[in-house]
């Protein structure tokens, strides 16, 4: 994504908060050994729950990273995207001594799907126990999809334009298209990404109606995508922040430039129609590379939307192969969110973190606990597979019919 | 927690209602500064207006999820206190 007045997307940062991680560092090392830390659900309440297997961030105390007077008002989702923030910019290298004299020239987007469950539920109990008096006034805005983007622009100083992508699960990956068109217009910087907390016995109960919804109790064979023992996905919390930064405000300021945002494309083709989202994806693949100028054979590897249920993986094995032509059945493809489990919106902002730690590691991660393809597709599984990259195409699907695309590209010093 | 609310009673509703450290001395030293500036924004003094009017089972005049100092809030609610009493 380039515009004529010289502008380019790029990221320079990346936060991350994932079951296998709370540091890029650890989510990296996890991801390239192909761990899997799906695991039965602990979360109080859950327990008893038709769903055993997820996805759990564990060992995460947000009261180490964010001050009580946030805590206090936002839910576990916006705990991770405060965190997950505040790492991107401590990786970025940019402090408030960078913008404070311009605070308009950092913006916000995140997207959400499954808002603040845990807070929600909470408040919720105390109405209907001990009554209306006894909520707290900050249920006015914990559960809301847009509570994360607010808090970190609030926390941060962050004045420049905020927004919040409600687009399912594929906002993740639109959020960040956001983030790089208002880069292109004009903004220095975005912080950009998605997090979820749909672990608490409210939201559980909300995704029971998933068909897809994965009930296994082994944690090894409840999330399999592309295998002939398919049988849904794993839900999982958390998600990863970037900072998308105009190159030349970047390399100003002396910062890592990591990957450029160079190409998205969205579409929609409604709920669990997944014979009909090979075409949506497919659309959606070509889209974003024409954006990236970049054409199917450029594409090094694939992070597959993997959700494990036979149809869509069909239809999405199609869309790879209708895309990228013969191309398509010879690019490395990995899934490593079957070894964390789907975070939603935070799902595939995980995958372009993954994608921009693989090509400064030329490794291609595996797809864990996956072994079997029965789709003509060259997945990468049991280890990495080391690999010269310098283009990645991730893909995200929503439950409820959004499919997008995103290009991400690596950046060689001193370019512009 | 006395009839009349003190800055104490004040700071520790203020961690309990809005997740804030707040030195009641500075409350004290400081009464006609703005609650913005101690960190405390509108949805939480509303919070620390239920919580009071929990204890104290006497509703609270509408001004005062309005008061925007320590010194304007706590004249308001302990004279409410002292005429509710």
């Amino acid at each position: 994504m380039s515009a004529r007045t010289g502008r380019r997307p790029v990221i320079t940062g990346i936060g991350v908060l994932a079951p296998n991680g709370t540091s890029a560092e650890t989510f990296w090392k996890s991801t390239v050994e192909g761990v899997s830390v799906l695991d039965r659900i602990t979360r109080e309440g859950c327990e008893d729950m038709p769903l055993r297997v997820a996805g759990q961030v564990r060992d995460f105390d947000p009261a180490d990273l964010i001050e009580e007077r946030y805590l206090a008002q936002t839910d576990r989702f916006s705990h991770f995207a405060l965190a997950a923030a505040q790492a991107a910019l401590t990786d970025a290298r940019l402090g408030r001594s960078d913008y404070e004299d311009d605070p308009y020239s950092i913006g916000v987007v995140t997207a959400a799907g499954s808002g603040g469950g845990e807070f929600g539920q909470r408040e919720l109990q105390r109405l209907w126990g001990p009554g209306p008096r006894a909520v707290g006034p900050y249920q006015s805005i914990a559960w809301f999809y847009a509570a994360s983007t607010g808090q970190i622009s609030i926390r941060g100083g962050f004045k420049g334009p905020c927004g919040v992508v409600a687009s399912d699960e594929a906002g993740g990956l639109d959020a960040l298209r956001h983030a790089a068109a208002t880069v292109l217009r004009g903004t220095d910087a975005v912080v950009a990404g998605a997090a979820e907390a749909p672990l608490a016995p409210y939201s559980v109960v909300c995704q029971l109606g998933y068909e897809g919804l994965s009930l296994r109790e082994e944690p090894d064979r409840a999330y399999r995508p592309f295998t002939s023992s398919a049988c849904g996905f794993v839900p999982a919390e958390g998600g990863a922040v970037v900072l998308v930064e105009d190159e030349r405000a970047a390399r100003r300021r002396g910062a890592p430039v990591r990957a450029e945002v160079a190409g998205h494309a969205t579409t929609f083709t409604g709920e669990a129609r997944w014979a009909a989202s090979r075409d949506g994806l497919a659309h959606a693949v070509r889209g974003a590379l024409a954006e990236a100028r970049c054409a199917p054979e450029e594409i090094d590897v694939v992070f597959a939307d993997a959700l494990g249920i036979p149809e869509a993986d069909r239809a999405e094995a199609l869309a790879i192969a209708d895309a990228l032509g013969r191309h398509g059945t010879r690019v490395p493809v990995t899934a490593p969110k079957t070894g964390i489990g789907r975070a939603y919106c935070g799902g595939p902002v995980l995958d372009v973190a993954a994608a921009v730690l693989a090509m400064e590691h030329g490794a291609v991660p595996p797809t864990p606990n996956v072994f079997d393809v029965c789709h003509d597709l060259d997945v990468v599984m049991g280890r990495a597979r080391a690999s010269e990259l310098r283009t990645a195409l991730v893909l995200s699907r929503g439950l409820m019919g959004s499919n997008s695309a995103l290009v991400v590209r690596r950046v060689e010093d001193g370019t512009s | 927690m006395t009839d009349q609310l003190t800055y104490q009673d004040l700071a520790a509703l203020m961690k309990k209602g809005a997740g804030l450290t707040v030195d009641p001395d500075a409350l004290e030293r400081r009464p006609e500064g703005e609650f913005a500036e101690f960190g405390l924004d509108s949805l939480g003094l509303l919070g620390v207006v239920g919580e009071l009017e929990n204890r104290h089972e006497l509703a609270m005049p509408p001004e005062a999820d309005k008061c925007r100092t320590p010194k304007e809030f706590l004249e308001l609610v302990n004279a409410q206190l002292a005429a509710g009493v």
